[in-house]
């Protein structure tokens, strides 16, 4: 049903701007516009649709594992097993080239198919697209609640796993247990632990879990292909009054960044509300790109789709865009910290997804 | 893009074992007269890149450039505060994290003076990527060089053939720790997921047949509460150190049990004699798949193909089938050693056979 709603509205939008053929590229990487139109959530190889207006769609794919698992997981798309996947679908457009061709996102599509040399154009659809992955249908917000209870209970896990003596990878298969065992086939996670030392947050490591130190980890299990993300941290032991101290200003900035979350406002606007509370306590320092990446970003079928919340941002909020608002960074005293909540934009605010504490726990 | 455990491991891949990769590269980019090779990578055509520098990215993009002479130079576009982490898991000479990993790599090869470069699947790289290598690099006329990195790496080394036989190792333990006997599908698959990741595993997909004698094709579950039927079947593609393997468990009840091992024999004598494919003209369906340029399994040979690329003697390979036996479809999949010199192929770890 979610996949008939979201081909609709892409259809509808292909009509409105004369489009007569929408192509979309995927990978594990970056998958979020295949999924959307052709409903595949591709793990290996190049995945490439085709959707004309008739609402019909043609899913290549260079993978005989995945062709055979597509037609299994996707209603209403012919697939199609590509092993010279450019030179397969431009054969393909090839046939339509006296038509509209947009492509999204133009800049991954094979360098073969976007070549000037071909006999048809493609024009750059990724705004169109865009869209429609940023403001969410009704359905898909349903399906984004869900799979934030499903990060809040894998935090859960992740608090009682994280024990002294375990290395990162060993809490890790913990979690992903977890979410497998609950029918979740996909999670985006990065981590962190030790003190003063841990910049950033990376892969799990074989680096223990020591007494005293701060653990950090941002979850993003997904439902039905829809990201859903929490960022927490802990200590191993009792927090000390410094990290305490600290911790209040990333909920202070939190908390402006959510209260700042409305329909009209900008990514922009959000960004600011953090990074003052940082520069209000003496941190503006820590809220530069020099010790963080983004104090948040948009949700959907991508862990980390626009728009990014910087303080360079004027992408405008929308009713139903989904976000998470996390001003993770370096803080000088305890080292790099994380705290963030997933929220809808709603008519009036922000609707909070997470529900678990933010709190530094301690275990 | 679940991740375990990623790391660069010098006892399993010692730095001499990258200096005599980059010297068999060098040698065939002479004899080409290539000045320059780039290799791309993101988190899923990881494994030209890894091949050559033990690098697997968990996110983002990047561009290995392997100069004929001089220093490689792999660029990532991950912030400052990630490249410490790239380096940490990596045995590359120079590592750069930058947003535009097209520009950094054309400035690099202008620097060299470039002017032959090849590039690996250059048919294939994405084209924002490409278009800003070749705008940084006016002086470079680029090629695909998708063919001489395949004969470069086609043939594995001992450490190699190690490591694929550790990642179906790790795969055939993960499934041997599923019972069989899980009312719900979700409780099977925790247990291969987790002992896998505990083992070291850097990635695991999971995809199952619930009913084998309905339907013989996998997929991911998403409903974790669903039932196994009778007989089904469980699929661990498994990444280990840049080597990735599949294999497959099927699991009989209704004392069908010894149905496995007798397909294990079948499997085990259609693979011996491969790299002809003879062997599985009687099954159901078959695919054999390995690494040949980036794509960690790219598929070589398939029941569903009409055209088969041909297979190299003395290369690993991944070989999934589904054979019917007394009525019933059983799947099977393990990492085999094509052989040379006439040495047979064999598995590199036996399938997984049934047990209810």
């Amino acid at each position: 049903m979610l996949a008939q709603d979201r081909r609709k509205r892409l259809t509808e939008a292909m009509a409105q701007s004369g489009i007569e053929a929408l192509v979309v590229y995927g990978n594990a990487w970056q998958g979020d516009y295949l999924r959307y139109a052709t409903d595949f959530s591709i793990l290996e190889g190049h995945g490439i649709g085709l959707i004309l207006p008739d609402g019909s769609v043609e899913l290549f794919l260079d993978s005989a594992t995945e062709a055979e698992r597509a037609e299994l997981e996707t209603a209403g798309v012919t697939v199609r097993l590509a092993p010279e996947i450019a030179r397969g679908v431009s054969g393909r457009l090839d046939r339509i080239a006296n038509h509209r061709i947009a492509a999204a996102p133009l800049g991954f599509m094979p360098k073969f198919l976007a070549d000037a040399a071909r006999s048809y154009k493609l024009e750059d659809g990724t705004s169109l697209v865009d869209k429609f992955l940023m403001v969410k249908l009704p359905g898909e917000l349903d399906v984004l609640r869900q799979a934030a209870k499903l990060a809040d209970e894998g935090y859960k896990v992740f608090r009682e796993a994280a024990v002294p003596g375990r290395a990162q990878f060993e809490l890790i298969a913990e979690i992903e247990a977890f979410f497998r065992s609950r029918g979740c086939p996909d999670n985006f996670m990065i981590m962190g632990s030790g003190g003063q030392d841990v910049m950033a947050m990376a892969p799990p490591s074989e680096r223990r879990i020591a007494k005293g130190d701060l653990v950090t980890t941002e979850l993003t299990p997904a439902v039905q292909g829809y990201f859903a993300q929490i960022c927490r941290t802990l200590v191993v032991g009792k927090a000390t009054p410094v990290q305490q101290r600290a911790f209040a200003v990333y909920r202070e900035a939190m908390e402006a960044g959510i209260a700042a979350v409305r329909p009209g406002a900008t990514a922009a606007m959000v960004a600011k509300a953090e990074n003052d509370v940082f520069r209000k306590y003496g941190l503006g320092e820590y809220a530069t790109s020099k010790y963080t990446r983004v104090r948040g970003h948009g949700l959907g079928l991508f862990t980390d789709t626009k728009p990014h919340i910087l303080e360079d941002v004027e992408t405008v909020l929308e009713k139903n865009m989904v976000l998470v608002v996390h001003p993770n960074t370096y803080h000088p005293e305890v080292g790099y910290m994380v705290l963030g909540d997933s929220v809808i934009v709603t008519e009036t605010g922000a609707e909070v997804l997470c529900g678990t504490p933010r709190e530094l726990f301690e275990v | 893009m679940r991740r375990g455990l990623i790391a660069w491991s010098k006892a399993e891949l010692p730095e001499s074992i990258f200096a005599a990769r980059l010297k068999r590269l060098r040698a065939a980019m002479e004899k080409e007269g290539l000045d320059a090779l780039v290799a791309y990578t993101n988190n899923t055509r990881t494994a030209a890149v890894s091949w050559l520098t033990a690098f697997v990215p968990y996110w983002a993009e990047g561009l290995l450039v392997v100069p004929s002479s001089g220093d490689p130079l792999l660029t990532m576009a991950f912030s400052n505060r990630i490249v410490g982490w790239g380096k940490a898991v990596s045995c590359v000479a120079r590592f750069q994290g930058t947003p535009r990993i097209g520009l950094a790599t054309g400035k690099y090869l202008a620097e060299l003076g470039a002017k032959r470069v090849g590039v690996v699947e250059l048919e294939d790289l994405r084209n924002a990527v490409a278009a800003d290598m070749i705008e940084a690099a006016p002086q470079a006329a680029f090629s695909d060089a998708s063919p001489l990195f395949e004969r470069v790496r086609i043939r594995p080394e001992p450490a190699e053939i190690a490591l694929a036989a550790k990642a179906g190792s790790i795969a055939q333990h993960a499934l041997a720790a599923m019972r069989g006997d899980e009312a719900r599908i979700g409780e099977a698959l925790e247990t291969i997921e987790g002992t896998a990741r505990l083992a070291g595993a850097e990635e695991v997909y999971l995809a199952a047949a619930l009913d084998l004698a309905r339907d013989q094709r996998f997929r991911r579950v998403d409903d974790g509460s669903a039932a196994p039927g009778k007989s089904f079947a469980v699929r661990a593609t498994l990444a280990y150190k840049g080597s990735w393997v599949r294999m497959t468990r099927s699991v009989f009840h209704n004392g069908h049990a010894p149905l496995g091992e007798r397909a294990a024999e079948i499997f085990a004598a259609a693979t011996s004699g491969l790299p002809s494919t003879e062997g599985f003209a009687r099954f159901r369906s078959w695919a054999i798949e390995g690494c040949r340029t980036a794509q960690p399994l790219d598929l070589l040979s398939s029941s569903a193909l009409e055209t088969q690329r041909p297979l190299a003697p003395d290369s690993l390979v991944t070989v999934q089938a589904v054979i019917d036996l007394d009525g019933h479809a059983v799947a099977l999949a393990a990492p085999v050693l094509i052989g040379g010199a006439g040495l047979p192929s064999a598995a590199l770890v036996p399938p997984v056979f049934a047990r209810g």
